[in-house]
């Protein structure tokens, strides 16, 4: 078949069209996110995105204050906006450890509407832009030598200032910790067996990083060389139960060939 | 000469003039939105506001600060700066500002400092232009984090780790005023005060209350005073081009 330039103009115009949109739909609708919204976050979220929700006086985890545009969960450096993509990786998994669940059960257009809404609760979105993500170098691989440096690292970066010895969130600071809305914060307990902000070993690199934003989890973007974070990703794991016995195991499937 | 105004509403004053900075851009607006209502020229016929705040009434008696964490690098107790005033009551750590300034000498070219030493900041309080660099360090062996929020909002503005001695980091101040209160969680005592404003018009006093600010375009100001504990003041100010007005700025003790 023969097509006449010409007549090709248009259907390159219309396929630049649907991929400029879709870039910037990324961005949902507002108006239908509102009604989202009101259905399943509102409860705890409160209509003025305060986190002050009918629900949030019994959470021992305080629901997300959306007016300062401050997100755990993020892709971005530390004091960043979060890309929309961080807001629905929370979404889909949840935050465990507290009250947040999945919202697998929304459609992704759902979701992306709802995200656009939750922005207009923060004047910061209108006005800046979040900087590029952080750069996550592969995990070179859980192993006993580098858990031995992981160790060193945690005590050099001084970790157990919050986190403890053991890492059991019982350091000398660890007792008058508050976030950013005056609520008494706790640093988390490594030994428990779950990370909040995910369990991939990614996540864990991802918040040494980026911080918490909102709590004293700090970043350590600036001080901590990528070859220590990950040595510190493997200490940490070495502290879920089970965690290291599981990892040698696999390690040995694989060498023997056993697994497939 | 000198009207006490209430602290609240300065502060708002600083903001509005912000928000409307913003407005007034429009949504495109990515950095220094607010220096767009300050003008950088040439002063060539500046006056020098050379001044000193004193305070008025004995300084309220300060419990040095009990150390918590720590004691083995930090020490028992540290000496509560909240008030530092020399024999004659002179107030250190005032922030000197003009008010309503729209035009005049360039930004300063280098970074603000901020050390924590000794398990505290330094300098207590210091003012900044929009978006300046603040280049942070320690002097100290055990884990400091520095954690600048928004002082109306309790906002976060970054919060970096500096895990050992010897470390620093710069980063850049926001793009709009406003009064800037830092924090270290990991010592909860420790604090310091950076107060952004749009325009380079401002002077921190030193330990016997004196501060200058120079190259002033000859006019009327408004000249203003904040401390942390005593609150705010402002009162006019006349700079006469190449002259030296030296006002004396009292401020009660709370």
């Amino acid at each position: 078949m023969f097509y006449r330039v010409g007549q090709l103009i248009p259907v390159f115009a219309g396929l630049l069209f649907a991929a400029g949109s879709a870039t910037a739909a990324g961005t949902g609708s507002v108006k239908t996110g509102k009604l989202v919204y009101e259905r399943y976050c509102l409860s705890c979220h409160g209509a003025e995105g305060n986190g002050q929700g009918e629900a949030a006086e019994y959470m021992a985890v305080k629901p997300r204050d959306y007016r300062q545009g401050t997100y755990k969960w993020r892709t971005t450096p530390s004091g960043s906006l979060p890309l929309d993509s961080d807001l629905e990786h929370t979404l889909l998994n949840g935050l465990h450890g507290t009250y947040m669940p999945t919202w697998r059960a929304l459609d992704q257009r759902s979701r992306r509407d709802v995200i656009s809404y939750i922005k207009t609760f923060s004047p910061r979105f209108a006005t800046e832009k979040p900087q590029d993500p952080i750069v996550i170098p592969p995990d070179p691989g859980y192993s006993d030598a580098s858990v031995a440096r992981g160790t060193a690292v945690y005590k050099k970066y001084n970790c157990s200032q919050c986190h403890g010895p053991g890492g059991q969130g019982d350091g000398p600071s660890a007792h008058e910790l508050k976030d950013d809305w005056g609520n008494a914060i706790v640093p988390y307990d490594l030994t428990k067996g779950h990370v909040k902000c995910g369990d991939q070993s990614t996540d864990i690199y991802r918040v040494f990083m980026t911080g918490l934003a909102g709590t004293p989890m700090p970043t350590f973007a600036d001080s901590m060389s990528s070859a220590d974070a990950w040595d510190l990703v493997h200490f940490i794991q070495s502290l879920s139960p089970g965690y290291a016995k599981n990892m040698m195991a696999a390690a040995a499937d694989r060498k023997t060939g056993a697994t497939q | 000469m000198l009207n006490g105004i209430g602290a609240a509403a300065s502060r708002h004053s600083v903001f509005a003039r912000a928000c409307v900075a913003v407005v007034g851009v429009g949504a495109s607006l990515v950095t220094h939105q607010a220096l767009a209502s300050y003008e950088v020229m040439a002063v060539t016929n500046g006056g020098t506001i050379d001044g000193s705040v004193t305070l008025t009434g004995a300084a309220p008696g300060q419990a040095a600060i009990k150390v918590s964490k720590n004691q083995d690098y930090c020490g028992q107790t540290i000496p509560d700066p909240a008030y530092t005033v020399d024999s004659s009551g002179g107030l250190a750590n005032v922030i000197v500002y003009l008010k309503d300034i729209t035009k005049g000498k360039a930004a300063p070219a280098e970074p603000l400092a901020l050390v924590n030493t000794k398990c505290m900041f330094s300098p207590r309080v210091q003012g900044a232009m929009v978006s300046q660099q603040v280049k942070i360090s320690s002097d100290d062996t055990v884990l400091h984090n520095t954690h600048p929020q928004n002082a109306e909002t309790n906002a976060t503005i970054f919060n970096v780790a500096l895990p050992f001695k010897g470390f620093s980091v710069t980063k850049p101040l926001p793009t709009m005023p406003m009064m800037i209160k830092v924090k270290c969680d990991a010592h909860e005592w420790m604090h310091a005060w950076i107060m952004e404003l749009d325009h380079p018009y401002y002077a921190t006093t030193s330990a016997d209350g004196h501060f200058t600010i120079k190259d002033v375009p000859p006019g009327t100001y408004t000249l203003a005073v904040w401390h942390e504990v005593a609150g705010e003041k402002s009162a006019p100010v006349v700079v006469a081009a190449g002259q030296t007005v030296k006002p004396k700025i009292t401020l009660a003790a709370k």
